[in-house]
Protein backbone atom coordinates (compact mmCIF):
# COMPACT_ATOMS: atom_id res chain seq x y z
CA UNK A 1 0.00 0.00 0.00
CA UNK A 2 1.25 3.48 -0.91
CA UNK A 3 0.02 6.65 0.79
CA UNK A 4 0.68 10.17 -0.51
CA UNK A 5 -0.26 12.97 1.86
CA UNK A 6 -0.30 16.75 1.51
CA UNK A 7 -1.38 19.45 3.94
CA UNK A 8 -1.53 22.99 2.55
CA UNK A 9 -2.97 26.33 3.58
CA UNK A 10 -3.23 27.61 7.12
CA UNK A 11 -2.17 31.15 7.99
CA UNK A 12 1.44 30.16 7.22
CA UNK A 13 0.54 28.70 3.81
CA UNK A 14 3.13 25.91 4.16
CA UNK A 15 2.83 22.82 2.00
CA UNK A 16 3.73 19.70 3.99
CA UNK A 17 4.00 16.43 2.05
CA UNK A 18 4.95 12.84 2.78
CA UNK A 19 4.83 9.50 1.01
CA UNK A 20 4.67 6.15 2.74
CA UNK A 21 5.12 2.71 1.19
CA UNK A 22 4.24 -0.20 3.45
CA UNK A 23 6.99 -2.24 1.72
CA UNK A 24 9.49 -0.15 3.67
CA UNK A 25 7.57 0.06 6.97
CA UNK A 26 8.02 -2.14 10.06
CA UNK A 27 5.21 -4.71 10.36
CA UNK A 28 3.64 -3.03 13.39
CA UNK A 29 3.34 0.31 11.59
CA UNK A 30 1.91 -1.35 8.47
CA UNK A 31 -0.73 -2.98 10.63
CA UNK A 32 -1.49 0.33 12.31
CA UNK A 33 -1.82 2.11 8.97
CA UNK A 34 -4.08 -0.59 7.50
CA UNK A 35 -6.30 -0.34 10.55
CA UNK A 36 -6.55 3.49 10.18
CA UNK A 37 -7.40 3.22 6.46
CA UNK A 38 -10.10 0.64 7.22
CA UNK A 39 -11.71 2.51 10.10
CA UNK A 40 -11.78 5.68 7.97
CA UNK A 41 -13.59 3.65 5.26
CA UNK A 42 -11.17 5.54 3.03
CA UNK A 43 -12.15 3.94 -0.29
CA UNK A 44 -15.79 4.73 0.45
CA UNK A 45 -15.20 8.47 1.01
CA UNK A 46 -16.10 11.01 -1.68
CA UNK A 47 -13.20 12.47 -3.69
CA UNK A 48 -14.12 15.98 -2.54
CA UNK A 49 -15.65 16.57 0.88
CA UNK A 50 -17.31 19.96 0.48
CA UNK A 51 -17.23 22.67 3.12
CA UNK A 52 -17.93 26.34 3.43
CA UNK A 53 -14.34 27.53 3.24
CA UNK A 54 -12.98 29.24 6.35
CA UNK A 55 -10.03 31.56 5.80
CA UNK A 56 -6.62 30.25 6.92
CA UNK A 57 -7.72 26.70 7.66
CA UNK A 58 -5.71 23.70 6.47
CA UNK A 59 -6.51 21.77 3.32
CA UNK A 60 -5.68 18.06 3.02
CA UNK A 61 -5.18 15.79 0.02
CA UNK A 62 -4.51 12.11 0.56
CA UNK A 63 -4.08 9.42 -2.10
CA UNK A 64 -3.93 5.71 -1.35
CA UNK A 65 -3.01 2.91 -3.76
CA UNK A 66 -3.66 -0.62 -2.51
CA UNK A 67 -3.67 -3.53 -4.96
CA UNK A 68 -6.09 -2.49 -7.69
CA UNK A 69 -7.70 0.19 -5.55
CA UNK A 70 -6.70 3.82 -6.06
CA UNK A 71 -8.45 6.76 -4.45
CA UNK A 72 -7.82 10.44 -3.67
CA UNK A 73 -9.71 12.47 -1.05
CA UNK A 74 -9.53 16.27 -0.74
CA UNK A 75 -10.95 17.80 2.41
CA UNK A 76 -10.81 21.08 4.32
CA UNK A 77 -9.91 21.09 8.02
CA UNK A 78 -13.37 22.28 9.08
CA UNK A 79 -15.14 19.29 7.49
CA UNK A 80 -12.79 16.38 8.21
CA UNK A 81 -14.96 13.36 9.20
CA UNK A 82 -14.14 12.13 12.72
CA UNK A 83 -13.34 8.68 11.26
CA UNK A 84 -10.67 10.16 8.96
CA UNK A 85 -8.96 12.36 11.54
CA UNK A 86 -6.69 9.63 13.07
CA UNK A 87 -5.33 8.76 9.60
CA UNK A 88 -4.57 12.43 8.86
CA UNK A 89 -2.88 12.79 12.25
CA UNK A 90 -0.81 9.68 11.58
CA UNK A 91 0.32 11.05 8.18
CA UNK A 92 1.09 14.46 9.69
CA UNK A 93 3.23 12.80 12.37
CA UNK A 94 5.11 10.91 9.62
CA UNK A 95 5.66 14.16 7.73
CA UNK A 96 7.00 15.86 10.88
CA UNK A 97 9.49 13.09 11.60
CA UNK A 98 10.62 13.13 7.95
CA UNK B 1 -32.68 28.18 20.96
CA UNK B 2 -36.41 27.99 21.73
CA UNK B 3 -38.56 29.91 19.30
CA UNK B 4 -41.78 31.62 20.23
CA UNK B 5 -44.44 30.33 17.83
CA UNK B 6 -46.60 33.37 18.30
CA UNK B 7 -43.87 35.62 17.03
CA UNK B 8 -43.91 36.16 13.31
CA UNK B 9 -41.33 38.33 11.61
CA UNK B 10 -42.94 41.62 10.77
CA UNK B 11 -41.57 45.08 10.40
CA UNK B 12 -44.28 46.38 12.74
CA UNK B 13 -43.57 43.88 15.45
CA UNK B 14 -40.38 44.22 17.39
CA UNK B 15 -39.32 40.92 18.89
CA UNK B 16 -35.57 40.67 18.62
CA UNK B 17 -35.16 37.59 20.77
CA UNK B 18 -37.18 35.15 18.74
CA UNK B 19 -37.13 36.63 15.25
CA UNK B 20 -33.68 36.74 13.84
CA UNK B 21 -33.23 37.83 10.28
CA UNK B 22 -30.67 36.43 7.89
CA UNK B 23 -27.73 38.83 8.23
CA UNK B 24 -27.83 40.05 4.61
CA UNK B 25 -31.47 41.08 5.07
CA UNK B 26 -30.78 42.88 8.34
CA UNK B 27 -27.87 44.70 6.73
CA UNK B 28 -30.02 45.85 3.83
CA UNK B 29 -32.68 47.13 6.19
CA UNK B 30 -30.10 48.95 8.26
CA UNK B 31 -28.83 50.60 5.11
CA UNK B 32 -32.14 51.33 3.41
CA UNK B 33 -35.00 50.97 5.89
CA UNK B 34 -36.88 53.72 7.71
CA UNK B 35 -36.01 54.50 11.32
CA UNK B 36 -38.32 51.89 12.88
CA UNK B 37 -37.14 49.23 10.49
CA UNK B 38 -33.54 50.18 11.14
CA UNK B 39 -33.94 49.93 14.89
CA UNK B 40 -35.59 46.54 14.57
CA UNK B 41 -32.96 45.20 12.19
CA UNK B 42 -30.13 46.43 14.39
CA UNK B 43 -31.73 44.71 17.35
CA UNK B 44 -31.87 41.47 15.38
CA UNK B 45 -28.21 41.80 14.47
CA UNK B 46 -27.25 42.44 18.10
CA UNK B 47 -29.32 39.50 19.28
CA UNK B 48 -27.74 37.03 16.88
CA UNK B 49 -24.28 38.19 17.91
CA UNK B 50 -25.14 37.89 21.58
CA UNK B 51 -26.35 34.34 21.11
CA UNK B 52 -23.05 33.36 19.56
CA UNK B 53 -21.53 33.58 22.99
CA UNK B 54 -23.86 30.76 24.05
CA UNK B 55 -24.56 32.22 27.44
CA UNK B 56 -28.18 31.52 28.20
CA UNK B 57 -28.52 34.59 30.35
CA UNK B 58 -31.37 36.34 28.64
CA UNK B 59 -31.52 38.96 31.37
CA UNK B 60 -27.97 39.98 30.67
CA UNK B 61 -28.58 40.55 26.97
CA UNK B 62 -28.14 44.09 25.88
CA UNK B 63 -30.15 45.12 22.86
CA UNK B 64 -28.96 48.69 22.80
CA UNK B 65 -27.31 49.73 19.60
CA UNK B 66 -23.55 49.70 20.08
CA UNK B 67 -22.14 53.17 20.26
CA UNK B 68 -19.79 53.95 17.40
CA UNK B 69 -16.19 53.96 18.59
CA UNK B 70 -16.89 51.60 21.50
CA UNK B 71 -15.27 48.24 21.14
CA UNK B 72 -16.78 45.08 22.59
CA UNK B 73 -13.98 42.55 22.99
CA UNK B 74 -14.29 39.15 24.62
CA UNK B 75 -11.48 36.63 24.92
CA UNK B 76 -12.18 32.94 25.45
CA UNK B 77 -9.83 30.09 26.40
CA UNK B 78 -10.28 26.73 24.63
CA UNK B 79 -7.91 25.07 27.15
CA UNK B 80 -6.13 23.18 24.30
CA UNK B 81 -9.48 21.70 23.24
CA UNK B 82 -11.35 22.39 20.00
CA UNK B 83 -14.78 23.46 21.26
CA UNK B 84 -15.58 27.09 20.39
CA UNK B 85 -15.73 29.61 21.81
CA UNK B 86 -14.44 28.10 25.11
CA UNK B 87 -14.40 29.61 28.59
CA UNK B 88 -14.79 33.39 28.83
CA UNK B 89 -11.66 34.81 30.46
CA UNK B 90 -11.59 38.55 29.67
CA UNK B 91 -14.27 41.04 28.68
CA UNK B 92 -14.19 44.67 27.59
CA UNK B 93 -12.55 46.87 30.22
CA UNK B 94 -11.34 43.96 32.35
CA UNK B 95 -7.72 44.21 33.58
CA UNK B 96 -4.94 42.08 32.03
CA UNK B 97 -5.10 38.42 33.05
CA UNK B 98 -1.38 37.67 32.97
CA UNK B 99 -1.95 35.03 30.27
CA UNK B 100 0.12 36.49 27.44
CA UNK B 101 -2.10 35.06 24.67
CA UNK B 102 -5.28 36.37 26.27
CA UNK B 103 -3.80 39.83 26.68
CA UNK B 104 -2.22 39.95 23.21
CA UNK B 105 -5.52 38.92 21.62
CA UNK B 106 -7.29 41.63 23.64
CA UNK B 107 -4.80 44.37 22.80
CA UNK B 108 -4.42 43.33 19.16
CA UNK B 109 -8.14 43.24 18.46
CA UNK B 110 -8.39 46.65 20.16
CA UNK B 111 -5.66 48.09 17.91
CA UNK B 112 -7.44 46.62 14.90
CA UNK B 113 -10.80 48.10 15.91
CA UNK B 114 -9.18 51.50 16.52
CA UNK B 115 -7.41 51.41 13.15
CA UNK B 116 -10.59 50.82 11.15
CA UNK B 117 -12.57 53.30 13.24
CA UNK B 118 -10.01 56.13 13.37
CA UNK B 119 -8.82 55.89 9.77
CA UNK B 120 -11.95 54.79 7.87
CA UNK B 121 -14.75 55.52 10.39
CA UNK B 122 -15.65 51.85 10.26
CA UNK B 123 -17.47 50.60 13.36
CA UNK B 124 -16.00 47.08 13.75
CA UNK B 125 -15.89 44.16 11.34
CA UNK B 126 -19.42 44.49 9.99
CA UNK B 127 -19.49 48.32 10.32
CA UNK B 128 -22.41 47.93 12.77
CA UNK B 129 -20.36 47.49 15.94
CA UNK B 130 -20.05 43.71 15.85
CA UNK B 131 -18.55 42.05 18.92
CA UNK B 132 -14.91 41.01 18.62
CA UNK B 133 -14.63 37.48 19.96
CA UNK B 134 -11.30 35.66 20.12
CA UNK B 135 -10.43 32.18 21.34
CA UNK B 136 -6.86 31.39 22.42
CA UNK B 137 -5.14 28.09 23.33
CA UNK B 138 -7.10 26.30 20.61
CA UNK B 139 -6.19 22.61 20.20
CA UNK B 140 -2.82 21.09 21.15
CA UNK B 141 0.36 22.61 19.70
CA UNK B 142 -1.84 24.02 16.95
CA UNK B 143 0.29 25.75 14.29
CA UNK B 144 -2.38 28.10 13.02
CA UNK B 145 -4.80 30.98 13.46
CA UNK B 146 -8.05 31.40 11.54
CA UNK B 147 -11.30 33.30 11.16
CA UNK B 148 -14.28 30.91 11.33
CA UNK B 149 -16.86 33.32 9.95
CA UNK B 150 -17.75 34.89 13.28
CA UNK B 151 -14.67 34.90 15.51
CA UNK B 152 -10.87 34.68 15.63
CA UNK B 153 -9.09 31.52 16.78
CA UNK B 154 -5.41 31.21 17.77
CA UNK B 155 -3.21 28.19 18.42
CA UNK B 156 -0.27 27.97 20.85
CA UNK B 157 2.13 26.82 18.11
CA UNK B 158 4.23 23.68 18.49
CA UNK B 159 7.13 25.52 20.16
CA UNK B 160 9.62 23.85 17.80
CA UNK B 161 8.91 25.78 14.60
CA UNK B 162 6.14 28.18 15.59
CA UNK B 163 5.60 30.37 18.60
CA UNK B 164 2.11 31.40 19.76
CA UNK B 165 -0.04 32.89 16.98
CA UNK B 166 -0.95 36.04 18.93
CA UNK B 167 2.72 37.10 19.01
CA UNK B 168 2.52 39.42 16.02
CA UNK B 169 -0.15 42.13 15.81
CA UNK B 170 -0.36 41.83 12.03
CA UNK B 171 -1.64 38.25 12.44
CA UNK B 172 -4.50 39.54 14.59
CA UNK B 173 -5.20 42.31 12.07
CA UNK B 174 -5.02 39.71 9.28
CA UNK B 175 -7.69 37.52 10.88
CA UNK B 176 -10.05 40.41 11.64
CA UNK B 177 -9.68 41.73 8.09
CA UNK B 178 -10.99 38.37 6.86
CA UNK B 179 -14.16 39.36 8.70
CA UNK B 180 -14.24 42.75 6.98
CA UNK B 181 -13.75 41.11 3.56
CA UNK B 182 -16.53 38.64 4.34
CA UNK B 183 -18.90 41.55 5.00
CA UNK B 184 -17.74 43.63 2.03
CA UNK B 185 -16.25 42.34 -1.26
CA UNK B 186 -16.90 38.73 -0.17
CA UNK B 187 -13.94 37.54 -2.26
CA UNK B 188 -14.31 33.77 -2.72
CA UNK B 189 -11.51 31.84 -1.03
CA UNK B 190 -10.08 30.21 -4.16
CA UNK B 191 -7.72 31.09 -6.98
CA UNK B 192 -7.06 34.78 -7.70
CA UNK B 193 -10.06 36.14 -5.74
CA UNK B 194 -8.86 34.00 -2.81
CA UNK B 195 -5.31 35.37 -3.15
CA UNK B 196 -6.78 38.90 -3.17
CA UNK B 197 -8.74 38.00 -0.03
CA UNK B 198 -5.48 36.86 1.60
CA UNK B 199 -3.64 39.93 0.34
CA UNK B 200 -6.25 42.30 1.81
CA UNK B 201 -5.70 40.61 5.17
CA UNK B 202 -1.92 41.01 4.88
CA UNK B 203 -2.23 44.63 3.69
CA UNK B 204 -4.45 45.78 6.56
CA UNK B 205 -2.65 43.52 9.06
CA UNK B 206 0.60 45.23 8.12
CA UNK B 207 -0.99 48.70 8.19
CA UNK B 208 -2.31 48.06 11.71
CA UNK B 209 1.20 47.14 12.81
CA UNK B 210 2.69 50.19 11.06
CA UNK B 211 0.20 52.53 12.72
CA UNK B 212 0.83 50.96 16.13
CA UNK B 213 4.58 51.55 15.65
CA UNK B 214 4.00 54.95 13.99
CA UNK B 215 6.06 53.92 10.95
CA UNK B 216 6.12 55.40 7.45
CA UNK B 217 6.16 53.16 4.38
CA UNK B 218 9.93 53.55 4.28
CA UNK B 219 10.43 52.65 7.95
CA UNK B 220 8.12 49.60 7.97
CA UNK B 221 9.50 46.06 7.64
CA UNK B 222 6.53 44.90 5.48
CA UNK B 223 6.80 41.45 7.08
CA UNK B 224 3.86 39.25 8.00
CA UNK B 225 4.30 37.14 11.12
CA UNK B 226 7.63 38.53 12.33
CA UNK B 227 8.47 36.76 15.61
CA UNK B 228 6.21 33.81 14.86
CA UNK B 229 9.02 31.48 13.76
CA UNK B 230 11.21 30.14 16.58
CA UNK B 231 14.99 30.62 16.81
CA UNK B 232 15.43 27.13 15.36
CA UNK B 233 14.05 28.25 11.98
CA UNK B 234 16.09 30.04 9.32
CA UNK B 235 13.70 32.87 8.55
CA UNK B 236 12.53 36.28 9.69
CA UNK B 237 8.77 35.92 9.09
CA UNK B 238 6.19 34.02 7.05
CA UNK B 239 5.78 36.48 4.21
CA UNK B 240 7.50 39.58 2.93
CA UNK B 241 5.31 42.08 1.10
CA UNK B 242 8.39 43.95 -0.03
CA UNK B 243 10.23 40.91 -1.37
CA UNK B 244 7.87 37.93 -1.69
CA UNK B 245 9.71 34.60 -1.64
CA UNK B 246 12.46 35.74 0.77
CA UNK B 247 10.85 35.46 4.22
CA UNK B 248 12.38 32.08 5.09
CA UNK B 249 14.59 29.36 3.67
CA UNK B 250 14.81 26.50 6.13
CA UNK B 251 15.69 22.81 6.05
CA UNK B 252 12.41 21.81 7.71
CA UNK B 253 9.99 24.47 6.46
CA UNK B 254 11.51 24.69 2.98
CA UNK B 255 11.69 27.97 1.08
CA UNK B 256 9.11 30.76 1.04
CA UNK B 257 7.06 29.87 -2.10
CA UNK B 258 5.59 33.31 -2.84
CA UNK B 259 6.02 34.71 -6.37
CA UNK B 260 7.02 38.38 -6.69
CA UNK B 261 5.33 38.82 -10.07
CA UNK B 262 2.96 37.17 -12.54
CA UNK B 263 5.71 35.25 -14.35
CA UNK B 264 5.92 32.83 -11.41
CA UNK B 265 2.23 32.60 -10.47
CA UNK B 266 1.33 29.27 -8.87
CA UNK B 267 -1.30 27.28 -10.80
CA UNK B 268 -1.57 24.10 -8.71
CA UNK B 269 -4.49 22.93 -6.58
CA UNK B 270 -2.89 23.07 -3.12
CA UNK B 271 -3.93 25.80 -0.68
CA UNK B 272 -7.23 26.44 -2.50
CA UNK B 273 -5.30 27.27 -5.63
CA UNK B 274 -2.41 28.99 -3.86
CA UNK B 275 -4.29 31.69 -1.93
CA UNK B 276 -1.38 32.09 0.54
CA UNK B 277 1.17 31.75 -2.28
CA UNK B 278 -0.08 34.10 -5.00
CA UNK B 279 -1.06 36.76 -2.45
CA UNK B 280 2.61 37.76 -2.81
CA UNK B 281 1.80 39.45 -6.13
CA UNK B 282 -0.90 41.92 -4.92
CA UNK B 283 1.00 42.28 -1.61
CA UNK B 284 4.04 43.56 -3.50
CA UNK B 285 1.85 45.83 -5.65
CA UNK B 286 0.54 47.46 -2.47
CA UNK B 287 4.04 47.84 -1.05
CA UNK B 288 5.33 49.40 -4.31
CA UNK B 289 2.39 51.84 -4.56
CA UNK B 290 2.66 52.88 -0.90
CA UNK B 291 6.44 53.32 -1.11
CA UNK B 292 6.25 55.45 -4.23
CA UNK B 293 3.64 57.67 -2.55
CA UNK B 294 5.70 57.90 0.65
CA UNK B 295 4.53 58.88 4.13
CA UNK B 296 2.18 56.74 6.21
CA UNK B 297 0.95 53.91 4.00
CA UNK B 298 -2.56 53.93 5.47
CA UNK B 299 -3.21 57.53 4.48
CA UNK B 300 -3.28 57.20 0.69
CA UNK B 301 -2.53 53.66 -0.54
CA UNK B 302 -4.52 52.23 2.38
CA UNK B 303 -7.48 54.44 1.58
CA UNK B 304 -7.46 53.39 -2.09
CA UNK B 305 -7.34 49.71 -1.17
CA UNK B 306 -10.04 50.16 1.50
CA UNK B 307 -12.45 51.73 -1.00
CA UNK B 308 -11.72 48.90 -3.45
CA UNK B 309 -12.44 46.31 -0.74
CA UNK B 310 -15.61 47.90 0.57
CA UNK B 311 -17.15 49.47 -2.56
CA UNK B 312 -15.78 48.17 -5.80
CA UNK B 313 -14.47 44.60 -5.71
CA UNK B 314 -16.88 41.69 -6.02
CA UNK B 315 -16.71 38.03 -4.99
CA UNK B 316 -15.07 36.86 -8.23
CA UNK B 317 -12.71 39.79 -8.80
CA UNK B 318 -9.27 38.79 -10.09
CA UNK B 319 -5.88 40.57 -9.98
CA UNK B 320 -6.54 42.53 -13.17
CA UNK B 321 -9.86 43.77 -11.82
CA UNK B 322 -8.16 44.81 -8.56
CA UNK B 323 -5.44 46.61 -10.51
CA UNK B 324 -7.85 48.53 -12.76
CA UNK B 325 -10.12 49.32 -9.81
CA UNK B 326 -7.36 50.71 -7.59
CA UNK B 327 -5.98 52.78 -10.49
CA UNK B 328 -9.47 54.22 -11.07
CA UNK B 329 -9.96 55.02 -7.38
CA UNK B 330 -6.55 56.70 -7.18
CA UNK B 331 -7.57 58.88 -10.14
CA UNK B 332 -10.90 59.77 -8.51
CA UNK B 333 -9.31 60.66 -5.18
CA UNK B 334 -6.14 62.42 -6.31
CA UNK B 335 -6.68 63.41 -9.94
CA UNK B 336 -6.35 61.81 -13.35
CA UNK B 337 -2.74 62.88 -13.77
CA UNK B 338 -1.77 62.57 -10.12
CA UNK B 339 1.41 60.99 -8.81
CA UNK B 340 -0.75 58.73 -6.67
CA UNK B 341 -2.51 57.29 -9.72
CA UNK B 342 0.84 56.80 -11.46
CA UNK B 343 2.21 55.07 -8.36
CA UNK B 344 -0.65 52.55 -8.39
CA UNK B 345 -0.26 52.00 -12.14
CA UNK B 346 3.50 51.52 -11.85
CA UNK B 347 3.05 49.07 -8.99
CA UNK B 348 0.69 46.75 -10.88
CA UNK B 349 2.88 47.02 -14.00
CA UNK B 350 5.99 46.03 -12.06
CA UNK B 351 4.31 42.85 -10.81
CA UNK B 352 3.08 42.11 -14.34
CA UNK B 353 -0.68 42.36 -13.78
CA UNK B 354 -1.27 45.27 -16.21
Amino acid sequence: MRVTFERSGGFAGLIVTTSVDTATLPATETEQLQHLVQSANFFGLPAEIPAAPQPDRFQYEITIEDGNQHHTVRVGEASVPESLRPLLNWCMEKARRG
Amino acid sequence: MARNKRCKPSLNHICPICCILPPHMSDQIVLNGDSTQKEWALQSIRASEQFRERRAIVGALNFNVAIAGEKRRTIFDAGTGTDLPGKRVRGEGDPPTGDVMVDEAYDGSGATYDFFYDIFERNSIDSFGMRLDSTVHFDQKYDNAFWNGSQMVYGDGDGELFNRFTISIDIIGHELTHGVTQHEAGLVYKGQPGALNESMSDVFGSLIKQRTLNQTAEEADWLIGAGLLTDKVDGTALRSMKAPGTAYDDKVLGKDPQPADMSKIYTGKADNGGVHINSGIPNRAFYLAASEMGGYAWEKAGKIWYIALTDRLRSQSNFKRAANTTVTIAGELYGRDSDEKKAVQNAWKTVGVI
